[in-house]
Formats: structure tokens, sequence, C-alpha cells
């Protein structure tokens, strides 16, 4: 998968989750300072990307990812790993 | 002093208490959580300046515009109150830092009260506020309270903001504050400002001691401490602070373990644990340490409601004889003393007072008091001018006007510039007059014997203030080049242990009072040493190896001749081969012996937090058994010193008690204060025993014995 395309199907599960407008997620937006979310959010927001990129996550490296160019790059580590 | 490692300016404090304009940044809408109560309480606890909630998708919380970032605020903003999650602060402070905030108090926790990470945190967020020019207290607390009508500013996530008063409490531990309010608020007891300063990676206590001393609303400070990181700033700030203002300083610290005292090697060492030398230095900078937050209130209320008594000499009121005893036993233990009644004063109790009352002190105005006798014999009491204070203890019976009487003692009270506190005993009953008495700053205590301890405590403190503090004159004719010389020597090498026969040459520099000796390596030596040093000699294994010689049978005493010498040495030689084999033995020291004297044992200790103390005490079983010593903290002066020497239970021991010939207590003083010259000027001694020191009789001066440093 392209990283455009990783890139494009998470500010779509972040807007999703955190009910923002998915045009106001910059690629460099930090999940809690930029776009406010709180640890419950954080959870859901790790669970969505599981589903939505079939890759299981382990929970304390993907808690320590805080912004969204970080989360696109280790999703994309995840789906290569398993294609 | 700021972990900056300089003192915070007043300013720079004064924008911490007294902001005009606050961002709340990290705030939400979610009642009872922090981000949300901080910006609640600034809000409906009447600040008087001006308040923006910051928070990145919430277009307004309670009602109020908010901001997606700090930056987005138009006006200026004096402080920040940061709630965000540790891990997204260095983003916050740095936006602070652009919009030319000055003033911060970081709430959120996970800093370095978590571990390296949250050091990393710390430090990082500490080296944007350094490069704005940034203050700020926390990270990991309550926040921050001002109850000054002119700003009246609640930064904390605490239930309640606490009434106007003139104490002020400054906490390391946030939890510990919502408990001191709540108990506070339950006795009517009011605060000038309330600090949970946490990590104080920024802003320490010491800072805010030092703005406290200029806080025309603070009479009194209140201080929690879980650790003394800057023993020697907080000592000379508590000085400063009690010397110029006369505000009195009272301590709770926690954490009395005693580890440190563990691994130490000498028996200074071992009996200065960090406890006793916190007390010693607190006792020295005129702290009053309280055991309990109970006990700190009641000497709070004390200070902070009635002026310092003039002298120990009090009336005591009472409608119950047993109280009135149990106040009377407390009060003299204490250092207190029952006044005597002029006759003009006896004269007024037998004309207002039924005959079967008391009308020498304790005045007992008997069980059936109503609020008349208490009014005639408490007016009369403060007008007598034996009295300096008084204290008025009350049972509820089914005739006494509980609340009568405290509306007349709170009157009374208002018309003398004399102490007046107050104990209505029991619970239920008595609560209408409590009431009245807090209300109107009449100290109350449940117990009189609390009453007393209180009213002991502020006269002692009083009369502390009139002590005046000494100059340390140094010695000029000691030879710090020599026991410089000889420190850094084994310093280089490594050594961590003097044995006696160097560190006599150390002490011997600073002319401190050693016996005559000689260093043998042979029988024949030991001999010769004897003859040349005069009979009896002790005679004690050098050794970097054995530290403690007596065990290993390394000492042999009372040798009276050459034949015991030569004896003597293969003996000992014999002994420490033998439980010491691989031990490298440099000789034998020859001393003279000394029989006749008090043992004492004089230590050096350098503490991490105080730096080096003193330690004094009797020798023997006294120091074994008993641990019967003193510590101060040094330089100390000649009055401290007497102190430290009056301290133990044991100095009527030296002093002549019954018939005992007194000791020469003078060449005492002198050792103590050459010792800690030797400690100012050297301060890589770690630890430096003199066990025993025998001290002749009056004015026969004293002899080292035996002595060993640590470094």
């Amino acid at each position: 998968m392209e990283r455009s395309e990783v890139e494009t199907k998470v500010k779509g599960v972040i807007a999703r989750v955190l009910k923002i407008n998915e045009a106001e997620i910059s690629s460099d937006a930090n999940f809690i300072f930029d776009l406010g979310a709180d640890s419950m959010q954080s959870m859901q927001l790790v669970a969505a990307f599981e589903e939505e990129f079939d890759v299981e996550m382990e929970e304390d490296k993907a808690l320590d990812v805080q912004s969204v160019a970080a989360a696109v790059d280790f999703i994309k580590s995840l789906v290569d790993e398993r294609n | 002093m700021s972990n900056s490692g300089t003192r915070k300016t007043r300013e720079q404090i004064e924008g911490i208490f007294y902001p005009k304009s606050v961002a709340v940044v990290g705030s939400n809408r979610v009642k009872g959580t922090v981000p949300h109560d901080i910006f609640y309480n600034i809000l409906k606890d009447n600040f008087q300046g001006v308040v923006y909630p910051v928070s990145p998708k919430e277009p307004s919380i309670s009602g109020v515009k908010a901001y997606k970032y700090v930056i987005d605020i138009q006006e200026e903003v004096d402080m920040a109150v940061l709630v965000f999650p540790s891990s997204v602060c260095n983003l916050a402070m740095e936006q602070c830092g652009q919009k030319g905030v000055k003033s911060m108090i970081i709430i959120s926790a996970g800093f370095k009260e978590v571990g390296e990470v949250g050091l990393k945190r710390e430090q990082e967020v500490k080296a944007i506020a350094d490069k704005y020019g940034i203050s700020f207290i926390g990270p990991n607390c309550l926040g921050v309270i001002n109850t000054d009508p002119y700003c009246h500013f609640n930064a904390s996530f605490a239930r309640r903001m606490p009434a106007e008063g003139s104490i002020a409490f400054l906490s390391q531990s946030g939890a510990l504050c919502t408990a001191v309010l709540d108990y506070a608020y339950a006795k009517n007891i009011g605060f000038s400002k309330f600090v949970s300063f946490g990590n104080k990676a920024d802003v320490s206590e010491i800072d805010l001691l030092y703005y406290l001393k200029d806080d025309p609303k603070t009479k009194v400070i209140l201080l929690y401490l879980e650790e003394v990181s800057n023993g020697r700033a907080l000592m000379e700030a508590a000085r400063t602070i009690i010397r110029e203002t006369g505000k009195p300083i009272l301590a709770l610290k926690s954490g009395r373990t005693n580890e440190g005292a563990l691994a130490a090697a000498s028996h200074t060492g071992s009996l200065a644990g960090s406890d006793e030398v916190c007390n010693a230095a607190f006792k020295q900078a005129g702290i009053i340490r309280c055991n309990t937050i109970e006990e700190m209130f009641n000497y709070a209320i004390a200070f902070s409601y009635q002026p310092i008594p003039a002298s120990n000499k009090i009336a005591i009121i009472t409608n119950a004889g047993g109280p009135g005893v149990l106040a009377t036993d407390k009060a003299i233990k204490e250092g207190l003393t029952l006044a005597r009644f002029s006759e003009e004063t006896t004269r007024t109790f037998k004309k207002s007072l039924p005959v079967t009352a008391n009308i020498k002190n304790p005045v007992d105005v008997i069980g059936d008091a109503r609020a008349d006798r208490y009014n005639a014999a408490l007016s009369a009491s403060l007008s007598d001018p034996d009295v300096d204070g008084a204290l008025v203890i009350l049972t509820p019976q089914s005739m006494t006007e509980i609340k009568t009487i405290a509306e007349e003692i709170c009157n009374i009270s208002r018309g003398f510039t004399k102490p007046v506190y107050a104990s209505f005993m029991g619970e239920m009953d008595v609560m209408e007059g409590i009431h009245v008495l807090e209300k109107n700053h009449i100290p109350h205590y449940s117990i009189p014997e609390d009453m007393c301890q209180s009213f002991a405590t502020t006269y002692k403190f009083g009369s502390s203030l009139a002590i005046k503090d000494e100059a340390f004159v140094p010695f000029s004719d000691i030879d710090k080049d020599a026991a410089s010389a000889i420190l850094k020597e084994a310093a280089s090498k490594g050594r961590t242990y003097l044995p006696e026969e160097e560190a006599v040459k150390v002490l011997e520099a600073y002319k401190l009072p050693v016996l005559p000796h000689g260093l043998a390596n042979s029988k024949e030596e030991a001999a010769a040493l004897g003859d040349k040093i005069g009979y009896p000699v002790v005679m004690k294994v050098m050794s970097e190896d054995i530290v403690h010689k007596f065990d290993v049978g390394g000492v042999q005493l009372n040798i009276n001749n050459a034949e015991e010498a030569k004896k003597a040495y293969a003996g000992i030689l014999a002994n420490c081969k033998e439980k010491m084999p691989k031990a490298q033995i440099k000789g034998i020291l020859v001393q003279k012996m000394v029989k006749n004297g008090e043992e004492v044992i004089l230590g050096l200790k350098r503490d991490a937090a105080f730096g080096h103390v003193i330690m004094f005490g009797l020798g023997g079983i006294f120091v074994e058994v008993f641990k019967d010593v003193s510590f101060k903290v040094i330089p100390c002066d000649k009055t401290q010193i007497k102190d430290l020497l009056h301290e133990i239970k044991g100095f009527p021991l030296l002093d002549g008690i019954r018939g005992r010939t007194k000791k020469d207590v003078e060449s005492i003083i002198a050792c103590i204060q050459r010792l800690s010259q030797l400690a100012v000027d050297c301060p890589e001694i770690k630890e430096l025993d003199i066990n025993p020191l025998i001290v002749q009789n009056r004015n026969e001066g004293c002899y080292v014995a035996d002595t060993k440093i640590m470094l």
C-alpha cells in the first residue's frame, strides 16, 4: 500500500473517532496537543487503526506514536510487514 | 533557591500569585477531570483578572470562549496553567514562551516522579522555560491559591477555596493539601497563600519562603516536606525570615528513614541518621518541627491569632478542677509558670467569685459558673501585671452559658494585648461556643494540654528571637595546609579511611589536644616509646584494613613498663594475624594513657542535605546503649555549642551533679570549635570520630584518646 493511501485512510479514521473535520487534520498534527485526543480516545484510535488496516499493534508502541505522520509511518511498516 | 541555581526574584514569584490574565492550557468540558475543574475553579472562585480556556477542540468551556492555542489569544496573557498530559507539555510550554507568558503552573503528572522518561520530559520543559524566562511551579502538583481579595486566585483542583487568613501553606504533596484544606475548613482556619509545589523543577520552596518573608498577608509559614534537597539554603532562608520579620516557620517533614546511617562506618555516622540531622538543623535555624498536621495547626492558629506572650507567666481559669490540674501539669512541664496574682486581683476575685472558688492560680470559678464569673476572672487576670497570658478552660454543665462565655472571652481579649487561648472540652454541647471562638480568632483546643503546649511553643519562639547570632571567629593558630595535605594525599591514592596515626596528625594541625604518641615497628621500638612517653601507655594496631581495632584484639590498655610493652606488641600482632590475616599492618601505636576523666564522644558527619554536622555525647554505655547524643550543623557559634552540650540527658554528669567534680566543659567547647573549623576547611572529610575524648576536672583540659577519619 502506498504511503499516501495509508495517510488518507489514517486521517479518515482520526476524523471519525475524534469527531473532527478531516480537512482540519494536518500531517504533522499531534493527537493530543492539536487534535485534543484524550486517553480513552487514544485507545479507541488504536483499535480503529487495527480494524481499518487489519493489523495488530503492540499497545505501548502504538500509544507512543504522537503525531499523524508518525502514525502513518508506523501503520505502513505494519502493513508492509504483513504483506 | 530555584533549580536554575539562582534565587527567583520577588517579581517572578509575584507573577505566580497575582496574575492579571490566565490561560488554562489543555482544558476540557468533562466535569470532575483536572483540566476542567482547574478552569472552573478559577472562574467560580471570583478571580479578579481574566481567564481564557485553551482547548484543542472545544469551542467554549463553561460558557467562556475557548482558544485552540494560547497563541490564538489576542490579549496579553500573564500566566498559563498547564493541564495537558506530560507528553505534550513541551509543545504547550513552547507556545506559552512564544506568547510572552512569564509565569506558569504545571499541574500535569508524569514527570520526574515516574522515572527516566519523565525526568527527560521535566528537563525539556525546564529548558524551554529557561529559554523564555518563564518561572513555573510544579510539575506534578495540586496548584496555587491566593486568597487576597485583590486577586482571589484558585488555580487548583481542590474542592473548595479556603477563607482569607494569615497562614501560608507550602507543600511538596498535593494530596496532603486537599486534606489540609478540609481540616482547616472545619476549624474556620484561613490562608494567605496555599501552594502545592510538586517536583519543584523550577520554583522551589526556598524561593517561595523568601517571597513570603515580605508578603504582608502572611504572618505564619507552614511547610510540608518529603525530602530536603538543599538543607543549607533552607536553613539560611528560615534564619533570614525569622531574624528580619519574626514570622514563625512550622515544618512537617516526613520520610524518617535511616538507610544512610546503616551504611556508616563510624559511631557518628551510624548515629547521625537523616532524621536526627534534620531535627538538629531545623532547631538551629529556628524552624519549629511538628509531628502531625494537628500539632502544626495547633501552633499555627496560636501564632496567627494572638500576640506572642511577653513572658511565660500565665493565668489558668477553669470551671473544672481536674482539667485545671491537667493543664497546670502540662504548663509546668512545658516551661510555663503560673503567675502570682497581686493583692488587687485577689480582692477582685473575692468580690466576684463565690467563697468556694479557688482564687489562686489556676482560678477555679466552680462548675456552676455562668458568664459573669468567667468575665470577672478573665478581666482581673489579664489586668494583673504579673500575668502575660490567659488559658481558659470550660466543661459543659447544665447551667454553663457556653456561647455567652465564648463571646465574653472574645470581647475581653480585644481589650488586652496579652494572648488568650481557650479549651472548651467536649464535642457536641460546646460546638456553638467553639465556633464563636474560632471566628473571633481565639485559638481553641479540644484538650487543655494541647493549649498549654501551643502557648509554650509561641513563648519559646518569642524568647528565641532575642538571641543574636554570633559571628564565627576562625582560629589563627591552625595549620590548614598540613591537614589538607594529609587528606589530599590519602584521597589521591583512593583511600577512604585514615587510621589513628594519620588522623591524629590532622587533629594536631588544628591544635586539638592529642596525647603523646609514636609508631613502633618492633618490640624494642614499642618499649623505647613507652619509656620516652611515660607509663602507663595504651598500644593499638595501625592498619587501613582494621577499622574496629577492639574487635580483633588490636588494642591493649594499662601497659606499665617496657616488658609489658614488648609483650603487648607481640600479642596485638598475633591477635590481628589470627583474626584478619590479610590485613596490612603499618605498626603499633604507643600512646600515653589517661586513666581518670569522663569519656565523651565528638564526631563529624557530612550529611547529603545539610553538609557537615557535629555530634556530641557521653562515651561508653551512654552512646552505645542510650544513644544519648546531640547534633548541630556547622559552623555553629559558642551559644549553639553550649546548647549542643546541654541537649544530652547525661550533661549533669559533666556539670557536677550530686557532688561529682565538675569537668572541664570549656575545653570540650574549644575542641568542638576547632573541629568545626576543620570541617569547614576540609569538606572532603566524610566522617570523623573522636571516641573517647577524655575530659579532666575543670581547668585541667581534655585529651583525644582515639580517633579515625573517613573520606
